[in-house]
């Protein structure tokens, strides 16, 4: 089957527009004056042509117009095991990964929380418990069950804390701690160690007077502005674990319990993140009718307006004026959710009849397809308005590619602006860092370079599994700060 | 592993064996932050040891992999948050390898500032783009197998260990020795006789090399002396 949404591409090559609609006649003059400026191969590896749009050939033209989209989900790869990252983060590394777990064996573990697939922390779970039991710390994965009424709840708390309005009642409250209440009256809780995720599972803590156990708070969201009364009814219980975790510090409030510092993590063993074969990059771009010999720049994030992908189109049509590029806004949430569906329909509207904005609304199965349009990109840019930590940075960082992003949410955790990246705060900054980074590719090659290294250091998910075994033995008493373990 | 014979004085055999560590961090969120220099002064004057250790000696690791531009977070903040290029460039050539307590570094942290801001008054209040979060991190020591009692044995291990030894034995050990020194040096000059070799290792540049290359002048030095010796 065919992605019935058009990406916003002229319906014949006779519809595409000779040269740059938008150059001046004294550009064109330029333009045609020097000859040498045109197809100047640079060192990142493609071609510039400036102050010329080229005259796009009839298969991309085509592809454009019907992109060949995997419709079914391929079969889930086999996961990882501990031994295969050391080809990645190197033998000593793993050793003290694996020297920090011995000291834990014979512990037990149990992780909670709200779902067992979708969403972000699930799939951190799905990685995560099975690398920790063969490192031999026995971890139990265990995930709460509630009626709708618990999920509308939660899902109300998750944007309140997000600074959202809300309505909080008793009547609410009392139906959040009756399923907590049910939870905790099924789950068994008999491990030396409990991590819970995320607010649902939150007043599960209310055992935690019963077991011999340590507990842990693991908050993936922003708590920066919370609703004061959702905020004022959960803290208390917050305060009643042992340590809280989050994924910046910028993301916590004051607590009465000892916070730690979590990046989220991307595996770089996974589809979206894996080494791929240039053949099969090359494949994913002449499915989409992606020219890999013109710059590229990707946005990849669902269509939301706090991504801010018309923001994305303005920047790269200030960029187009000086280099003739691409851009590809690939993503997906348009098709199940109508809001998507709304903002896919602007963003084409703001693409117009641009044959070079590539705009792609991808099934959720789409990581292999990303990974290799991450790979093509010259350029990553990810222009949020608000953001969580931005793992679609991390994963351009980790692929060695300069980033161009919004200075918010977890963007600056990864993003040191000159070194690893660059931060914008506008369209027009936007736009003048790709340019500089399309006309400075050696710059740009060593941000990547930095990028990859920042990534390596904080992002992966090896350094979270060190991170959780640090946070274990220092919670069991196993190890003092500072002293040999 | 060849066997030590014990207490010898072979210019080739260390009286006492080096034992590599390395060290394994966990970063702790304080309650302290800083919206403007005035807030950040305040924040250095109060905060635990363990911060102003984070952001100017444990941030040298964390951040590894550059090679210039990046000499401690408080610098990075005024240059990127606050856009104080002078008060960045003050702070960024404040070298760690010159204190040998936190309290010392502290008060030239203290000093640097307050006179930049005696300077320029109309700094202090200025609302930098974000926040510094001040962070602490705890510290856990992980031996490796690797063990060294000649110089070919310290190369190899030299070679074999994770990047988080080098620093640990070569940034980190400053603090811990109270001295201008490190661990290598401290062993080459104490278990090997070898002080100018010791002397050599102990002046590579380590705010402009990425860590990486820092090994590498290590057994560059190294390699030197077992061709020598």
């Amino acid at each position: 089957m065919e992605n019935d949404k058009k990406p916003a591409a002229a319906t014949t090559e006779q519809d595409l527009p000779r040269g740059n609609p938008t150059a001046t006649k004294e550009d064109q003059a330029r333009d045609n004056s020097n000859p040498s400026a045109i197809n100047h191969t640079s060192p990142t590896g493609f071609r510039e042509r400036r102050f010329r749009q080229t005259t796009l050939p009839a298969h991309f033209v085509e592809r454009r117009k019907r992109p060949r989209i995997q419709t079914e989900p391929p079969p889930p790869p086999a996961p990882p095991r501990i031994g295969d990252y050391a080809s990645i983060i190197g033998m000593p590394e793993l050793d003290e990964i694996r020297f920090l777990a011995r000291h834990l064996k014979g512990k037990t573990v149990k992780m909670v929380n709200s779902t067992a697939v979708g969403g972000g922390v699930a799939e951190i779970l799905n990685r995560l418990v099975p690398l920790m039991n063969e490192l031999e710390v026995s971890t139990k994965w265990e995930v709460i069950t509630g009626g709708n009424d618990f999920y509308e709840i939660t899902k109300g708390y998750h944007n309140a804390l997000h600074g959202g309005d809300y309505n909080l009642t008793p009547q609410i409250e009392d139906i959040f701690l009756s399923y907590s209440e049910q939870n905790r009256q099924r789950i068994e809780f008999v491990e030396d160690l409990f991590v819970i995720h995320d607010p649902q599972p939150l007043a599960l803590v209310r055992s935690k007077a019963d077991t011999r156990g340590r507990w842990v708070w693991r908050c993936h969201i922003d708590l920066s502005n919370p609703h004061p009364g959702v905020w004022g009814f959960l803290k208390p219980m917050v305060e009643q674990y042992d340590a809280a975790i989050f994924s910046s510090p910028a993301f916590t409030r004051q607590l009465a319990v000892p916070q730690y510092l979590f990046f989220p993590s991307i595996d770089p063993l996974s589809e979206k993140n894996k080494d791929l074969e240039e053949s099969y990059i090359d494949k994913v771009c002449d499915d989409f009718g992606i020219d890999r010999s013109r710059p590229i720049l990707t946005q990849i994030s669902r269509f939301d307006r706090l991504k801010d992908p018309v923001g994305v189109i303005e920047a790269y049509k200030l960029v187009k004026k000086y280099t003739d590029c691409q851009l590809v806004l690939a993503g997906g949430g348009a098709t199940d959710d109508p809001e998507g569906a709304a903002v896919l329909q602007e963003v084409m509207d703001a693409a117009g009849d641009d044959p070079d904005v590539i705009i792609l609304n991808l099934p959720p199965w789409s990581a292999l397809e990303i990974n290799a349009l991450q790979r093509a990109s010259t350029i990553i840019i990810q222009k949020s308005l608000k953001e969580g930590f931005g793992l679609t940075v991390t994963e351009g960082l980790w692929k060695e590619k300069p980033v161009v992003a919004g200075a918010v949410g977890g963007i600056p955790n990864q993003i040191i602006h000159k070194l690893t990246g660059l931060l914008v705060h506008s369209v027009e900054g936007c736009a003048y860092q790709i340019r500089y980074l399309l006309t400075h590719p050696e710059f740009a090659a060593q941000l990547g370079k930095n990028g990859r290294e920042h990534a390596k250091e904080n992002f992966l998910i090896t350094v979270n599994l060190k991170r959780w075994l640090i946070l274990f033995q220092i919670l069991l008493g196993m190890a003092k700060p500072g002293k040999t373990s | 592993m060849a066997t030590a014979p014990q207490s010898s004085l072979h210019p080739r055999w260390a009286r006492a064996p080096f034992y590599f560590n390395s060290a394994a961090h966990l970063l702790r969120i304080g309650r302290e932050q800083a919206a403007n220099l005035q807030e950040l002064l305040e924040a250095i004057r109060t905060c635990s040891d363990a911060c102003i250790f984070q952001h100017t000696f444990q941030t040298l690791e964390e951040h590894h992999f550059i090679r210039e531009g990046f000499s401690n977070d408080f610098s990075h903040w005024a240059f990127s948050a606050c856009n104080e290029v002078e008060l960045a460039e003050r702070l960024a050539a404040l070298d760690v390898r010159e204190f040998t307590s936190i309290a010392a570094l502290r008060e030239r942290l203290v000093n640097i500032i307050e006179t930049y801001l005696k300077k320029n008054p109309r700094s202090a209040a200025r609302v930098a783009m974000e926040p510094f979060y001040l962070m602490a991190a705890d510290v856990v020591v992980v031996p490796t197998p690797y063990v060294s009692r000649n110089l070919e044995e310290f190369a190899d291990g030299l070679r074999k260990v994770s990047i988080h030894s080098i620093y640990y034995h070569f940034i980190d050990a400053r603090l811990r020795l109270k001295l201008n020194n490190n661990d290598f040096s401290v062993w080459l000059e104490e278990e090997l006789d070898m002080a100018q070799a010791a002397d050599r290792l102990n002046r590579i540049d380590i705010y402009t090399s990425t860590l990486e290359g820092v090994r590498r002048n290590i057994l560059r030095i190294i390699e030197v002396e077992i061709a020598r010796v």
